[in-house]
Formats: C-alpha cells, sequence, structure tokens
C-alpha cells in the first residue's frame, strides 16, 4: 500500500485532454496532503510522446497503458495490475463516459471503493473525503471508504473540480505497463465510424458555456449563442427541448438525460431552468440566466438573472465583451 | 434471444428528499418512480421484441420490497417477468455491493443481453454497467443511441463529438443506453391489467448464493455527513433595461468576476 495519489490521463488527438491536466493538478494537491506521489495512468494516441509533459501539469510519475484509441474499458486489465502492485490511497478519474467506464472495471475488478461525481476531496486523518451533491443538489454529502476497505477509492470529478496548474515545471518519470491480456471487456470494438461534417465542441470539458433552450426558437436562433461563445472562448449547449427539436446535436443537451457540467461560467438563454435540465448545470460556479418571463424558475437559481429579449441582449453583449478584450474581426 | 433489463426504483425528480438519522436516504418518505433512464433501456428492450429480434423481456430490480411497485409498472409497458432481489442485509447498498448482486443475478439468469439506462436518476454515478460487466467477464456496449441485435453479436451506435460510431461485441453482452432509444411508452390499461398476472419472483441473497460477508456489510463506501446545501446569495435580478444597458450590466458583473 502506499500514499500516492493516481489519476486517469486520456490523450485526445495527441495531446493531453483538459481533464487529465485538471486531474494531475488535483492528484498534486491531494499527494502533498497525503505524503505520497501524483501518479498518472496514461492512454490514447500519443500519450506515449506526450507522457512526460504530464510532470508540468503535476505528475511525478507516468505509467503509459496504450497508445491506442479505442473503448477504453479495454485496458481495464493493464490499469488493474498496475494498481494492485501499488495500492494508491486514491485513483481519480474523469466523470466522462470514458473515465466511468474504466473505473467502474476497476471497481468490479479489484472490489473497490467508488465515490462521485464529488464537488471537492480532502484528505482528513489520511483519509480521503469526498464532498457530494445528490439528490438533484438537495443534499450535500460527505463520504469515505468503509474501514478495511481495499485501496483504492475512486474519485469521480467532474471537469472544473480541480484547476490545471499553471507554469509547471516538474519532470514526470515514465515507465510502460507491461502488455496486459484484456480479456472480455476487450471484446467491444469500434468497427464503423462516421464522423459529422462538423464536430460539435466538448461540453464536458468547457469552461464557459452559453446554453439555449426553448426561448431560442429555431436552429437559427443560435446563431448569436454561438458568436457570444466564441467571444468568450466557450461552447454552446442546450436544454432538452431545444435539442429534441432539432435545432442543435443532442450531444449538446444538458441535463437529466444529457450531460452534467460543472464550467465556470454557465449563460442561460431563453431556458425556463426546470428540474430536469437544472441537475446538468447546477454545479457551475456562476450563472446568468436571460429570460424575457420575469418568472422563469431559473430567476430562482441564478446568479444574475435578466429580464429581457435574449435576442436583442445577446448581440449587444458580444459586441461589449469583444470591445473590452480588445477583439476585432 | 433474451434481454434482462435492470430497473431501479428512484425518487421522483420533483420529491422532496430527507435523509435518516444514520445518514441514508429516508426512500419510504419520497414518491418513488422507475429511474427515468431506465425506461428508456425498457423501451429498447420492448421495441427489439416487437421487431422480432428478441423472444424474452424480463426485468431485474435490487430494492426494498416496496421497489416491486417499479416491476409491476415495468410489467405494465411490455415483457414477460420480473426478479426482485430484496433482503435486509442490502440496505446501504453501494455501487459496488448493487453491480456485485446484479451481476449474480444475472449469471442465474443468464440473458442474452443485460441492458440498463446509462445512469441512475439519484447518485449519477453510471458505474453500475461497466462493474457488471466486468464481475461477470462480459463485453460492454455503453451509452448506445440504438442496441441492435443480428446472430451472435450485438452493436451499438453510440454518439461522438464528430458523428457517430458503431460497436460490436460477441454475445453475451452487458449494456447500456441513452434517452436516444426513443420515447418510452406509456402502460395501456390493458397492460397493467396483463401485469398483474405476470411472474415476479422475490429473491434473497441467499438464493444467489452470496453473505453479507461478501459484500463487506453492503458497502465499500460509508457516509459520514449528510447536510442541505448552503444558503447561496440571492439573485441579482435586472430589469427593465435597454438591451446595451442590460449588455454593460452584464459585461460588468463578468469583468467584477474575472470572467472577461
Amino acid at each position: 500500500m502506499s500514499n500516492d495519489i493516481c489519476f486517469l490521463a486520456e490523450f485526445d488527438g495527441g495531446a493531453p485532454a483538459r481533464s487529465a491536466l485538471e486531474l494531475a493538478a488535483g492528484a498534486a494537491g491531494l499527494a502533498r496532503e497525503s505524503g505520497g506521489a501524483a501518479v498518472a495512468l496514461a492512454y490514447g494516441k500519443g500519450s506515449a510522446a506526450g507522457a512526460a509533459s504530464l510532470g508540468s501539469a503535476g505528475a511525478s510519475r507516468v505509467v503509459v497503458l496504450a497508445d491506442t484509441d479505442g473503448p477504453v474499458i479495454a485496458l481495464a486489465a493493464a490499469a488493474a495490475a498496475t494498481l494492485r502492485d501499488d495500492a494508491p490511497l486514491a485513483l481519480l478519474a474523469p466523470a466522462t463516459p470514458n473515465g466511468r467506464d474504466l473505473a467502474a472495471a476497476l471497481m468490479g475488478l479489484l472490489g473497490l471503493p467508488a465515490l462521485g461525481p464529488v464537488r471537492a476531496v480532502r484528505i482528513e486523518g489520511g483519509r480521503v473525503r469526498a464532498e457530494q451533491s445528490t439528490l438533484q443538489g438537495t443534499v450535500i454529502t460527505v463520504s469515505e471508504s468503509a474501514p478495511d476497505a481495499p485501496q483504492p477509492v475512486i474519485i469521480l470529478a467532474l471537469s472544473g473540480t480541480f484547476t490545471p496548474l499553471e507554469g509547471g515545471s516538474g519532470k514526470a518519470a515514465v515507465t510502460t505497463a507491461p502488455p496486459t491480456d484484456a480479456g472480455a471487456l476487450g471484446a467491444a470494438r469500434v468497427v464503423e465510424s462516421h464522423p459529422a461534417d462538423a464536430a460539435v465542441a466538448n461540453l464536458e470539458e468547457a469552461t464557459v458555456i452559453i446554453a439555449g433552450g426553448r426561448g431560442v426558437g429555431s436552429a437559427a436562433g443560435f446563431e448569436p449563442l454561438h458568436e457570444l461563445a466564441a467571444a468568450l472562448g466557450g461552447a454552446v449547449g442546450a436544454s432538452r427541448a431545444a435539442a429534441d427539436a432539432g435545432w442543435v446535436p443532442y450531444q449538446l443537451q444538458i441535463g437529466q438525460t444529457g450531460k452534467v457540467v460543472k464550467p465556470a461560467l454557465y449563460v442561460g438563454c431563453g431556458i425556463s431552468g426546470a428540474i430536469q435540465h437544472r441537475v446538468g448545470m447546477q454545479t457551475a460556479e456562476n450563472v446568468v440566466a436571460i429570460n424575457k418571463d420575469p418568472d422563469a424558475p431559473i430567476g430562482e437559481f441564478a446568479d444574475l438573472f435578466v429580464v429581457g429579449d435574449l435576442f436583442a441582449i445577446v448581440p449587444e453583449l458580444t459586441t461589449e465583451i469583444r470591445r473590452r478584450k480588445g477583439m476585432t474581426d | 434471444m433474451k434481454i434482462v433489463v435492470c430497473v431501479k426504483q428512484v425518487p421522483a425528480t420533483t420529491a422532496e428528499k430527507r435523509y435518516t438519522a444514520d445518514l441514508r436516504l429516508d426512500r419510504a418518505a419520497a414518491e418513488s418512480v422507475i429511474n427515468p433512464l431506465d425506461e428508456y433501456a425498457i423501451e429498447q428492450a420492448l421495441r427489439l421484441q416487437e421487431a422480432g429480434a428478441v423472444e424474452t423481456v424480463a426485468y431485474l430490480s435490487m430494492g426494498p420490497e416496496s421497489a416491486a411497485e417499479a416491476l409491476r409498472r415495468a410489467l405494465a409497458m411490455g415483457g414477460e417477468e420480473a426478479f426482485q432481489i430484496t433482503d435486509d442485509a442490502l440496505v446501504g447498498a453501494d455501487q459496488w455491493a448493487t453491480a456485485r448482486v446484479l451481476a449474480a443475478a444475472l449469471d442465474k439468469l443468464a440473458p442474452d443481453v443485460a441492458l440498463m439506462g446509462m445512469s441512475s436518476d439519484d447518485a449519477r454515478g453510471s458505474l453500475v454497467p461497466g462493474a457488471v460487466a466486468a464481475i461477470r467477464g462480459l463485453p460492454l456496449l455503453s451509452y448506445g443511441a440504438e442496441l441492435q441485435l443480428t446472430g451472435s453479436t450485438a452493436r451499438i451506435r453510440r454518439l461522438t463529438a464528430s458523428g457517430f460510431d458503431i460497436l460490436e461485441a460477441p454475445l453475451p453482452v452487458v449494456a447500456s443506453v441513452t434517452d436516444q432509444v426513443g420515447e418510452p411508452r406509456y402502460a395501456s390499461l390493458k397492460g397493467i391489467m396483463a401485469a398483474r398476472r405476470k411472474t415476479l419472483e422475490t429473491w434473497s441473497l441467499a438464493d444467489l448464493g452470496l453473505s453479507s460477508e461478501d459484500l463487506h456489510g453492503a458497502a465499500l463506501t460509508r457516509v459520514v455527513e449528510a447536510r442541505p446545501p448552503e444558503a447561496k446569495a440571492p439573485t441579482e435580478r435586472v430589469e427593465n433595461l435597454g438591451p446595451a444597458e442590460a449588455a454593460t450590466r452584464i459585461a460588468d458583473w463578468l469583468t467584477a468576476r474575472k470572467l472577461i
């Protein structure tokens, strides 16, 4: 057993995903408290070449599981072998579909405790404690592993739970996991890939989200939201009503049956704020709402609620933000 | 071809929630429903049955005795039979224990596809499908927008950031689906009547060859504190401003919080 804090480091397009940088910073912080090391389990195309770069993000060691794309759950056996050797205190996993599947397989293979998605993690008296917002945000719970439960405890973290380090200069020692038979978990394969004309933003990694709802009215109505998102360096999201109407792709849906996001800034435009949407965005740090209905439920929980016509206000806001940022066409 | 859909009874999205003195959700106090994400899994199974790809649709649920109600509701939507695992030793079960118990029950039922919703509405961990696959040593097809069954293989269409992928695995598999499979049907009056005559079998832990010790009590985790969320600062309301003035107010607010 060790006091190390491991984390899953996904590579995407040859570089560490934002989740990898966030979890590296989170693991480094926790490892300082626990007296262990921050250890990355890296996977995805580019992870072998890019592994050392995780040093500046906070990792002191990196184990490359596989430099390949494909269903990440296939790496469960290799990850399990690594965790069995080290038995670290905790394993941080991104609360993305891939991260959850790999974490789930590790929970099942090794019989590990799992907590999350968490909103904060700390170490108290040598134990990892995780704070969660559950039951549609009606209750905050603090949880830990049961006494005598095996290590590590798996912690699922939404994007935005930790902040990537800036200007880090650490070096990470890189090793490669020995080849492991993936077994049945390696049997699910991608047999066809159908890229769309234009990729949609990865909402789960966006730090600014401009979301549109029924009040946006049409696909064309989302255009000003895209312009505002571009000015703020963010992504566009939607309520289920807007996704079901086909105004935006389903991948942009936030809420009960869609994505759960935790951006630094969420701007809801023409979104009423029904509970089914709220559960997907209530952990956003700053919530601004623009709605012409003064009685919209989002007015009850937004930090700033502007009553007015989004089609008049959003373009003006985009212009104002571009002006303040000194952006030109 | 047989599908077993795993169904969880959860407090209704809008129900008021309370925790008991020993920090567990007071499930008796809240109005309960079938986990909304599981309804999509039920719908997917019934559509495959209607298309002739599946002979039997069965349901499996772990929970208190009152969770039989969720299984009756599922049977009213369609399908043939239901199995409920209920045992005092399972009170407070966490995701690991749930996966372990469902895996044992699924080993007994041996379906071609064990189908689940992508997430439960109360805890939202989404770990049970992957853990069940790992424990049973079966492939996982997760987050499907559609499940297809052909011969000896299962396929899902999974939406990606840039379109969609088709994933394939040899049967038997564990699969999970999203709300893209199609709107769940309502139970008809005829369906509700028919459900009363369908088999609903109840199993204890011992029936699955498991003991409380196998499950580390019922959990590898424990809640040490439960409290209401912090009161948030009151909403700042801006009304009756022209568009340019409203935009300036928002920009000032963002600037003050270093968001621009």
